[in-house]
């Protein structure tokens, strides 16, 4: 988790292979195609129903994908469930912000390191030095986890229900949540939804510091063009459940394709 | 406009009267005497519905969103109109009895009486003694009221005396015991003539708890605030104020049989078998969030399990008395045995029913639970465990010549494994397995995108759950010393998830209480017996709308619960635009 952001830029991370899914007749995915490579930021844009989030959602093991194949680290990871993948290496946010309401935040937060803890029933009844020393790590890892915001999500907040939180620092959470569970890919769904433009830039900050400061691999799922053109190192545009456009974000923004899918009313922007 | 309302809650009142009546609350109990020979438990019913409504009549109205408590005379007259309705409905309800003809009505309701229409004209004409039906309620009505709008001062500590009074005039076959095992006059506080309290005994009490109430309102708050070092922190450690309260718990706990003798001490050891049921259930359902409505089933394998492990025989007729599997072991060496059996089992029930969440789960399980019941009394398995007519000869536990069949021992023996099962339950709680379980169980769906093996952790719940669950049941193997499959019927389940519910979802003192209420309450007021589940439902029901949280709620699951509160708060609302708000303080319950 801690390496240094890797130079070497044809370091496969996850690749996508003609990934289908389709939910009745509706084909969420057709053949989508993508690679994202060690350290880098990708952002994946297009119109509503283009299937973004299904993509995330077929990576992690929630739906399983009709045809198609995902290797991640060289290990198709088709048919794990999301828990397994998390436990990999990739770790996730929802579209619409889903914490565990009622636990406190520093709990939100030890929850994501579940998978890389491994205390079981006999050593948490007798509380063996091994499962403290592990608590202690748990603990400590998720309040670094949550102090990567500063001091939104730490202090006298950690005692706090999560439901009491603003939506921003909901967001906050969520993703805090995810970097607890120790991960090599970050897919964000949304993250600066429902965000006002200060808060908005300020997560674009914080989503390069990600990628610079704990070299992970981020892939955002993201309709703020701003924040797009501020953070990514390569765009894909899909629509239709397809890869319609791909390189830099001037690349993708001037591509007629993308244009015409988005009725040229965003693109410009 | 108003006056309808009052009108409305007391008819209300008069009819739960009817109920009481027609169930035989008032005309069975009209000897048993709570306070000198004038109180009567039956007198307690017949006015009690009216004090309720009186109370209810005079509860501060939410005007335009804002509390409004009643002024005085307000109060006393909402009081007496809800009051005299509930007497009147009452009243009526006795004149028609009297017209139709008692022994007509009884042919259906064998609980009317003639002795019970004695009690309710007070001997005198049908007319009169409804016309004292009548002013009596008022009065206990308007007493009820103003009680409701008397400031806090007064209020408290009245009410106080009141409900330690009457518990002491119930618990007129228990407190005496104790004070005579203390080697203690009692005739001053109970009568032995007439068994409930005498009159100096009900004052003594009443101005006790009285002055206890005024003290802990006064001194309370400093004495909380200066244990606990200032306001609690949300989620810190135990504070002093629990250890004080817990050591004080305990104390009681240890000491209860010995003050208590070997009668009480039976019911105590039921009390303890359901603790220990409630707090495996209390793992699945509380913790883990699978509503489960099978759970005799561990109850039944721990009991049979362990019979089967110790040497019991079988009770059946012209078979062999050796049941075809048959260990000798030891109780101590056959225990751990019986809860490995029933955490597998365990994983195996749970295996199928993994996808099925909420109501579908409750269902299954609910017919799993079916199952054993039919299972243990089929003539398939006469030969394992003796069908209808069971199996005897169980283990008494002995240890060094103690045996535990003995009530007082029991009790300790069960105390014990509540005490281990309960600190089980709270570390694990409190580790990383707890955290998974609530997380699963507030979103099963991120808790499985977050990490966590719904899975595994599913089946961990159902695995010790079970564990804890065979031990209750191999405990009242202990017990009883004799097993039917009458002892394990499908109403186990709902009566531990009943003491679940009721002591507070996810909370392990919750649970104690709960058994406690639930079983020790039934069992020592013996006269009750018949009105056990009755009173068994009614406690639930009111639990479910005055405290949904449950007595002593689990912090994090009661803010659940007023998530859905507020959820339906702001339901209502939208829906209820427009309706008076001195209406929607009668309505007791909202069901959306």
């Amino acid at each position: 988790m801690s390496e240094p952001p890797s130079a070497a830029g044809s370091d496969v991370m996850l690749e996508i292979r003609g990934l289908q899914k389709h939910f009745g007749g509706l084909y969420a995915l057709s053949g989508l195609d993508m690679v994202v490579r060690r350290g880098e930021i990708v952002s994946v844009i297009g119109p509503n129903g283009a299937g973004k989030s299904t993509l995330f959602n077929v990576i992690t093991g929630i739906y399983e994908p009709d045809a198609g194949d995902i290797v991640y680290q060289g290990l198709s990871v088709v048919g794990l469930r999301p828990f397994q993948l998390v436990k990999l290496g990739v770790a996730r946010t929802f579209q619409n912000v889903r914490l565990f309401p009622n636990m406190t935040i520093l709990e939100n937060a030890m929850v994501g390191q579940h998978c890389r803890s491994r205390g079981g029933v006999f050593g948490s009844i007798i509380r063996t030095p091994g499962v403290r020393t592990e608590e202690a790590r748990i603990r400590q890892r998720a309040e670094e986890a949550l102090s990567f915001f500063g001091k939104r999500l730490s202090g006298y907040r950690l005692e706090q229900p999560a439901f009491s939180l603003s939506y921003a620092n909901r967001r906050r959470l969520e993703m805090a949540r995810a970097m607890a569970t120790d991960p090599q890919v970050l897919l964000l769904d949304e993250p600066t939804a429902g965000m006002n433009p200060r808060e908005t830039l300020e997560l674009r900050d914080h989503i390069v510091r990600m990628r610079d400061e704990l070299g992970l691999t981020v892939v955002v799922i993201e309709h703020d063009m701003r924040v797009v053109k501020g953070v990514s190192d390569r765009v894909i545009a899909c629509d239709y459940g397809q890869k319609i456009a791909e390189g830099t974000y001037e690349e993708v923004a001037n591509d007629e394709r993308v244009i015409e899918a988005y009725l040229g009313t965003k693109a410009a922007g | 406009m108003e006056a309808r309302g009052w009108a409305r809650t007391g008819a209300l009142a008069g009819i739960v009267t009817i109920f009481l009546a027609l169930v035989g609350l008032i005309g069975e109990f009209t000897d048993v005497y709570l306070i000198g020979d004038e109180i009567t438990f039956a007198g307690l019913m017949l006015v009690l519905p009216a004090v309720v409504a009186g109370m209810v009549a005079a509860a501060p109205r939410i005007e335009a969103g804002v509390r409004r408590e009643l002024r005085v005379g307000e109060a006393a007259v909402a009081a007496a109109v809800a009051a005299a309705a509930a007497g009147g409905v009452f009243a009526v309800a006795v004149l028609l009895t009297d017209l139709i003809g008692v022994e007509r009505i009884r042919t259906v309701f064998i609980k009317i009486s003639p002795q019970l229409m004695d009690f309710l004209t007070f001997g005198r004409s049908t007319v009169g003694g409804a016309v004292i039906i009548v002013l009596v309620s008022t009065a206990a009505g308007v007493a009820g009221g103003l009680l409701r709008v008397a400031p806090p001062s007064i209020r408290k500590p009245v009410g106080t005396a009141l409900i330690v009074t009457a518990m002491f005039g119930f618990l007129q076959r228990v407190i005496p015991i104790m004070f005579d095992q203390l080697v203690l006059e009692r005739d001053w506080l109970y009568s032995p003539i007439y068994d409930g309290l005498t009159w100096v005994g009900a004052l003594v009490v009443a101005t006790v708890s009285a002055g206890v109430s005024v003290l802990y309102a006064r001194f309370g708050g400093q004495v909380r605030e200066s244990l606990s070092g200032g306001p609690r922190r949300e989620g810190s450690a135990i504070s002093p104020l629990w250890l004080i309260f817990g050591g004080l718990a305990a104390l009681a706990l240890l000491a209860a049989p010995l003050l208590l003798g070997s009668v009480v001490s039976e019911v105590l050891g039921s009390v303890m078998v359901f603790a220990l049921l409630g707090i495996g259930l209390n793992i699945v359902v509380g913790y883990a969030g699978l509503l489960d409505l099978g759970y005799v089933f561990f109850f039944a394998l721990g009991a049979y399990s362990l019979a089967l492990l110790t040497g019991a025989t079988l009770n059946a007729y012209g078979i062999p008395p050796e049941p075809v599997i048959s260990g000798s072991l030891n109780f101590y060496v056959a225990i751990p045995i019986v809860m490995l059996i029933a955490a597998v089992a365990g994983v195996l029930v749970g295996a199928p029913v993994l996808r099925l969440r909420g109501d579908y789960l409750a269902l299954v399980t609910l017919g799993l639970g079916e199952m054993v019941t039919v299972l243990i009394a089929s003539p398939w398995l006469v030969p394992l465990v003796g069908g209808p007519s069971g199996m005897r000869g169980i283990t008494d536990a002995a240890i060094g010549g103690i045996s535990f069949r003995d009530p007082q021992n029991f009790y300790y023996l069960a105390l014990a494994f509540v005490a281990i099962a309960a600190f089980v339950s709270w570390r694990l709680a409190a580790s990383r397995i707890g955290r998974a379980w609530t997380a699963m169980r507030e979103d099963e769906q991120t808790a499985d995108a977050m990490g966590i093996s719904t899975t595994r952790f599913k089946l961990l719940a159902f695995a010790i759950g079970g564990a804890i669950g065979s031990l209750g049941g191999a405990l009242f193997a202990v017990k009883i010393g004799s097993l039917t499959p009458a002892s394990f019927q499908v109403l186990i389940s709902i009566q531990v998830l009943g003491i679940v519910i009721l002591g507070g979802m996810g909370s392990i003192p919750g649970v104690l209480v709960g058994a406690l209420v639930l079983v020790g309450l039934p069992g020592l007021l013996r006269e009750f017996e018949e009105y056990r589940l009755l009173a068994y439902g009614a406690a639930v029901v009111a639990v479910m709308i005055l405290r949904p949280q449950g007595l002593i709620p689990n912090v994090r699951r009661s803010r659940e619960l007023q998530d859905e509160e507020r959820l339906q708060d702001e339901w209502v609302k939208t829906v209820k635009e427009g309706e008076t708000p001195g209406e929607v303080g009668t309505v007791t319950g909202v069901a959306p």
